[in-house]
């Protein structure tokens, strides 16, 4: 994945390219046609200076004809030849190019030259002016390497511009990016913004605030709501235990209407639980559980081992502890107690007769294994109500509280099956 | 013994009361705060309920009345808010117990019967019934003067009996009495079935009378 400002830069180097690639030509074509222009204005110059000169200086025929001879000598580029009046071309601009007669190695260059008749006293001469002109090849060699020179400072400009936009133009962006990356809907706190003058961010974080406080409110609302059901479902759900209690001491009940009752009991004491839990899970989300400095969790750890083992010799179980002395941690006591019991009682629950359960507590944090057939599917583990068993006995509530308390108290919950165990470890 | 019960769910109260009415209880009402501060004021009561939320008030501050009158009552909250400041502060404040909406008449019969015994100074921490002792602080049981031996579970069965004489309890009730939260997290009640055995077998064995009975298969009743 390339970030934005690279995408942009590559094509920006790409366009570049071509623009300096195809100005090389142009650049050419203009260069050379100056040239050449210059140079005809330059020999058109000299032809008329040698013309005027030469007709100032006053010679006979024979100074002359020697004067140009050693002319003709000393400055082989410009030549001139006495021509028959009646043979006379017109003005001609050529380009020739020939080997530099001083070059001992292979040395062709091109000439720019300008075929003049011109007169001196009266005879007529034919002038013809050559100058060196700069090789094609050589200028665009030198044009390509310059626009080369160019193309490279482009694209280090390119670049180190992008680097600096981006990291000043993108500021904005980033933070807010960090500040959503940080954000947990059941912390509840507003996420603030930094201030940008860039239009499109100030549009992005306008946006998302007013999507994240609509979002905290309706989380509020429903967390509010999970509470406030659960405290209302209690007076009723007391009055119809209270109703049953009363029922059982009617005298005329009979033996199939106290089953009935008894049967109402049960599910109504699952209901109770599964309302006190999920009254439980509000209000940690609602953050009211204190936490206590330095608990003597390993204390807490015995007696619920004590009070459980009854369960477990009850269903057969062979349960074994390791538990250090002395552990001092800060944590909110109910909320540890309830944690362990979960932890244990699922074991009891979910594991069958003659199960091996081993719970160890160290400074570290806690494990608790039992012996089991198949790895639990984890993406389901800590959901509410996805338990798989559908036992009378399973609120579906165990392992989402646990891993409530834990997230309460910044601890990490894992699972694990290895050799025919379930293991589920938290670190503290 | 009089009780006041402070609760504005009148059809809970009226349980309540119909429930405690075999027994030697007699039972008020007070549906408000300003009700039950009223009755307070004029009414000495062995025994208050208190529910938390009222429609006029906070029963906290029903709690705290009582401390700076430096009465003597005894007082239970019964609350729908399971709130562990809740409980922590009303038992600092002088409550004697903390029930949890919702629950069964026969616990809330038994808790009262306890604090009430508590809340006696004279040596009626001691409660007789024919040959049978049980010594409420030191958690002894004589049977015609000989101290019999029970597990914790035991001595909070008898105990939950005594406090409900005469009426049926049934097996899951006792079962969420003995395991609190975690009754319903267990497969079956069978557990029960082995105290309530060994109980009675210590009982019987020391030559006390059979006072506790099963009735429809399931359910027990402590008859007196």
């Amino acid at each position: 994945m390339k970030n934005l400002l690279n995408k942009s830069l590559r094509s920006f180097v790409i366009y570049a390219l071509l623009v300096l690639v195809v100005s090389i030509p142009f650049y050419f074509f203009l260069i050379d046609s100056i040239w050449i222009n210059e140079i005809d204005e330059n020999n058109a110059l000299i032809a008329q200076r040698t013309e005027i000169e030469l007709n100032h200086l006053q010679l006979d025929d024979d100074e002359l004809e020697k004067s140009l001879f050693l002319w003709n000598k000393v400055q082989p580029h410009t030549q001139l030849t006495k021509i028959e009046s009646n043979t006379v071309k017109p003005d001609s601009l050529y380009s020739i190019a020939r080997q530099n007669p001083y070059a001992t190695k292979k040395d062709i260059n091109r000439f720019r030259g300008l075929a003049k008749t011109i007169k001196i006293h009266n005879a007529t001469y034919l002038l013809s002016v050559e100058t060196i002109i700069e090789e094609s090849e050589e200028t665009i060699w030198e044009i390509t390497k310059l626009t080369f020179a160019f193309y490279i400072l482009l694209i280090i400009g390119f670049s180190l511009l992008s680097k600096l936009l981006s990291d000043k133009l993108w500021h904005p962006f980033r933070h807010t990016l960090q500040q959503l990356k940080s954000f947990q809907l059941n912390k509840q706190s507003e996420i603030e913004f930094q201030k940008s003058n860039t239009v499109e961010f100030e549009e992005l974080n306008a946006s998302l605030r007013h999507l994240i406080s609509e979002n905290i409110a309706v989380f509020k609302t429903q967390k509010e709501f999970t509470e406030n059901a659960s405290h209302e479902l209690q007076t009723p759900l007391a009055i119809i235990k209270g109703k049953l209690d009363l029922l059982l001491q009617q005298e005329s009940i009979t033996n199939e209407q106290y089953a009935i009752v008894e049967e109402i009991n049960v599910v109504l004491s699952k209901a109770s639980r599964i309302n006190r839990n999920l009254l439980l899970l509000a209000k940690m989300e609602n953050n009211q559980f204190q936490k206590s400095n330095s608990v003597n969790i390993s204390n807490l750890a015995t007696d619920i081992e004590q009070n459980l083992s009854a369960y477990f010799i009850n269903k057969n179980m062979e349960f074994t502890t390791t538990i250090e002395s002395t552990i001092l941690i800060d944590c909110n006591t109910t909320l540890f107690e309830v944690l362990l019991n979960n932890l244990l009682l699922n074991t009891v629950k979910h594991s069958n007769e003659k199960a091996q359960i081993h719970l160890t507590l160290t400074q570290q944090g806690i494990t608790v294994s039992n012996s089991g057939t198949q790895a639990l599917p984890e993406s389901k583990l800590y959901k509410r109500f996805a338990s798989m068993s559908k036992n009378a006995a399973n609120s579906g509530l165990g392992l989402a509280i646990i891993k409530q308390i834990c997230e309460v108290h910044g601890w990490e919950i894992q699972y694990a099956f290895d050799t025919k165990n379930h293991i589920f470890s938290i670190s503290f | 013994m009089k009780l006041l019960i402070i609760e504005d769910e009148r059809e809970l109260s009226a349980d309540i009361a119909k429930y405690l009415s075999d027994e030697e209880y007699i039972c008020e009402f007070a549906t408000t705060y300003h009700q039950a501060i009223e009755k307070i004021d004029t009414y000495f009561y062995d025994c208050i309920l208190l529910d938390i939320t009222l429609p006029d008030g906070n029963g906290i501050d029903i709690l705290r009345y009582l401390k700076d009158l430096k009465k003597q009552e005894g007082v239970i909250i019964i609350s729908a808010k399971d709130a562990l400041d809740d409980k922590i502060r009303g038992l600092q404040l002088g409550a004697d117990d903390y029930l949890t909406k919702p629950f069964h008449l026969s616990e809330l019969a038994a808790r009262i019967f306890s604090v009430i015994r508590r809340k006696q100074f004279d040596n009626t921490n001691i409660i007789t019934q024919s040959e049978l002792r049980i010594d409420l602080i030191a958690k002894n049981v004589f049977v015609k003067e000989q101290k019999i031996d029970l597990t914790k579970s035991e001595f909070d069965l008898l105990l939950f009996f005594i406090g409900n004489k005469n009426k049926v309890i049934s097996k899951s009730i006792l079962a969420e009495h003995l395991s609190g939260d975690f009754a319903d997290m267990l497969d079956n009640h069978d557990f029960i079935y082995a105290h309530i055995k060994n109980l009675k077998k210590k009982l019987n064995n020391a030559g006390g009378n059979s006072y506790l009975k099963t009735v429809y298969g399931t359910g027990y009743k402590w008859e007196a």
